[in-house]
């Protein structure tokens, strides 16, 4: 099932693009070198159709770090990664000197710190193209299994709610990791976000 | 009597349609005579500068296969006259740079009146 | 709560005895709230803060992060974490010592988040800074900072890679680790074959390129983030994996022998092989397995050396 048309998508997947442009800059300026982010696919999942295979997400532990939005719609939006690849991007991005316990002890913090700036930028992004302003909370970090987020995906606001899943790609010198960003909205806040996108595309149309 | 002025070719590339059509429809709304071609990869564009031989090329980065950077490159290389906007939502100091050092103009996303109109100033300034 | 109404304390009294800096900066960038603690570590005075603009009031020391953090909030409504992982010390601001000792630049945590006026809704930014120079860890994480000598106290100088002190550190923490989490962990020393002939034959310039070459091909093969490959002695090179099963492991030694064999380095004087090989030991600790953890590194030297006598260019896995 189709919930958003392919321009909608594609609509999407740019603003997404232009925040991991605006987030990219961000974590350049703290690491001081070049880093490459991007949005290389997007897609929208009724609540009822989630399952770790259709995530996409391997076996094991993963770091999430979540901002819930309020405003004209409400939404919850995760950044996940696996914890070798969060422990990995915190090394990188606190420059690869530390050892096995000291990057531990930092993850949480760095991580909340990534998975802040990569969302401030997508909203940014969202209210510059689609006129969309959220409020939002501080991030919050925590270790989940593989089942434990489709749980709380699949779980969230019954029937009717749907999630937005974004991949995304992240290279830190030189070494390619990759995520996932979610949203999860019920369907009335899908319906104003299609709004908002509708409204942009009339004007190229 | 003036000589015919013949309406000028601009190429669009970019691999998202959404993207090209917003760009298309802030280029004819400041220059409805252009005739607009659009490509969504980089060999595409580099297919398409050889058969329609375009005056002014807007080229994105982030795209399957070949990055933008790299096509705009080659086609510099090959037809130096062809003047190239790079409309990109990678905003760091690097692409930038590289734009600049291969004589292309850089410009960041996203598409909006003003970003079009400094294209456009780039394209048609007399050197 | 009401605002300032208690009968035992008043809101001002609260925001100037919290141990933790509190600014709130309106839309136009003026400072409208600047607690104690921020006149404290500061050196500014409320009095000089208040109605200034945020930005001449820190003399154009802002960071770009901070800066972010002011305009996610005034023009997005967004709040933002600077923390201390990521960035050392945003604002200047110092740490107080008694006697003599002169201040020293405090570490910081800092988060910013949006108030809206209740009568206008504009946005303001209420900034909350806190002082994050406790343990002992924190104080290793700002050594890494600092660029000139803690790298080069860690790495090698010639290969760039880390040096035998920083393996190690990290070895003994690994191995406290393992044992801990009774997880594996997989060590692999390498020796490049017959070095010193290929230093007598090619000069010691071409041996030092060599040296280099031997080291980054090395490091390439590792995949986990937490790998380490360090050089352990002249033509000596240590890898640490944890999490490896031991047909892994051995896996890996092969490609670290073969990876290097594929440089084809030219070396007439090896009565191996044409070009420069290396022998390898290996071995793997299980938890709940016969064997201290301690004989590890003892373990893969006496592996490295039986590969040696095998005739070199080869794997030896201790069991």
């Amino acid at each position: 099932m189709n919930v958003l048309s392919e321009m909608e998508i594609d609509a999407l997947t740019e603003v997404f693009n232009v925040g991991a442009g605006r987030a990219a800059l961000t974590l350049s300026e703290i690491i001081g070198e070049e880093v490459m982010l991007s949005v290389p696919s997007l897609k929208v999942l009724n609540a009822s159709e989630v399952s770790p295979a259709v995530l996409a997400v391997r076996d094991g532990q993963f770091a999430t770090v979540s901002q819930m939005f309020t405003g004209p719609f409400n939404a919850e939006a995760v950044l996940l990664f696996t914890e070798n690849y969060a422990l990995e991007i915190v090394r990188e991005m606190m420059g690869s000197q530390m050892s096995i316990d000291d990057l531990a002890e930092f993850e949480q913090e760095a991580m909340s710190e990534l998975g802040n700036i990569i969302l401030n930028a997508s909203l940014s992004a969202m209210a510059d193209m689609l006129g969309i302003t959220l409020n939002s909370s501080l991030p919050h970090y925590s270790i989940s299994s593989r089942q434990d987020i489709a749980d709380r995906f699949a779980g969230n606001g019954g029937d009717g709610s749907y999630i937005l899943v974004l991949h995304i790609d992240l290279v830190l010198q030189k070494h390619h990791t990759e995520g996932h960003l979610i949203f999860l909205l019920s369907s009335t806040s899908l319906n104003k976000l299609i709004a908002h996108v509708q409204r942009y595309l009339d004007t190229i149309l | 009597m003036q000589a015919p002025i013949l309406p000028k070719n601009l190429l669009i590339v970019d691999d998202s349609k959404v993207s090209r059509m917003l760009i298309k429809a802030h280029i004819l709304a400041a220059q409805p005579d252009w005739i607009i071609h659009e490509a969504g990869t980089g060999d595409d564009a580099l297919r398409m500068v050889g058969e329609q031989a375009p005056d002014y090329c807007t080229m994105d980065v982030n795209m399957p296969g070949m990055l933008g950077t790299e096509a705009a490159e080659k086609i510099l290389g090959q037809y130096p006259a062809i003047r190239i906007v790079i409309f990109s939502a990678n905003i760091q100091e690097a692409v930038q740079s590289r734009a600049q050092q291969m004589g292309a103009l850089f410009v960041s996303k996203p598409v909006t009146g003003k970003t079009i109109s400094q294209a456009i100033s780039y394209f048609t300034e007399t050197v | 709560m009401s605002s300032n109404v208690s009968h035992e304390f008043s809101t001002a009294q609260v925001v100037n005895n919290v141990n933790l800096g509190l600014i709130v900066v309106a839309q136009e960038l003026q400072v409208v709230l600047w607690n104690d603690w921020m006149s404290r570590h500061s050196g500014i005075v409320r009095e000089q803060a208040l109605q200034q603009n945020i930005v001449t009031l820190f003399g154009g020391q802002l960071t770009p992060g901070f800066l972010r953090g002011l305009n996610n909030a005034l023009n997005y409504g967004l709040p933002s974490l600077l923390s201390s992982a990521l960035h050392r010390s945003p604002l200047p601001l110092y740490v107080e010592h008694d006697g003599s000792k002169a201040a020293s630049r405090m570490p910081q945590s800092i988060i910013m988040s949006v108030l809206h006026s209740a009568e206008t809704g504009a946005p303001s930014c209420l900034i909350q800074v806190s002082d994050s120079s406790t343990s002992v860890k924190r104080e290793k994480m700002l050594m890494s900072h600092s660029d000139a000598f803690k790298r080069d106290a860690i790495t090698d100088a010639l290969t760039g890679i880390y040096n035998r002190r920083f393996f190690d550190e990290n070895y003994l923490l690994a191995v406290r680790h393992a044992s801990r989490h009774r997880s594996k962990l997989s060590l692999f020393m390498i020796d490049i074959d017959y070095f010193k002939p290929y230093n007598d034959r090619y000069g010691h310039i071409q041996g030092d390129k060599t040296l280099q070459l031997v080291a980054s091909t090395l490091r390439a093969q590792m995949r986990h983030p937490l790998d380490i490959c360090a050089r352990y002695g002249g033509e000596e090179f240590i890898l640490l994996s944890p999490g490896l099963a031991e047909e892994q492991a051995t896996g890996l030694a092969e490609r670290l022998r073969s990876s290097i064999a594929e440089l084809a380095i030219p070396h007439e004087t090896s009565p191996t092989a044409t070009h420069v090989t290396v022998s390898v030991g290996v071995q793997t600790w299980i938890p709940d397995q016969a064997g201290e953890i301690s004989s590890l590194l003892k373990g893969v030297d006496e592996a490295m050396y039986h590969a040696k006598k095998l005739g070199r260019n080869q794997v030896v896995v201790k069991k």
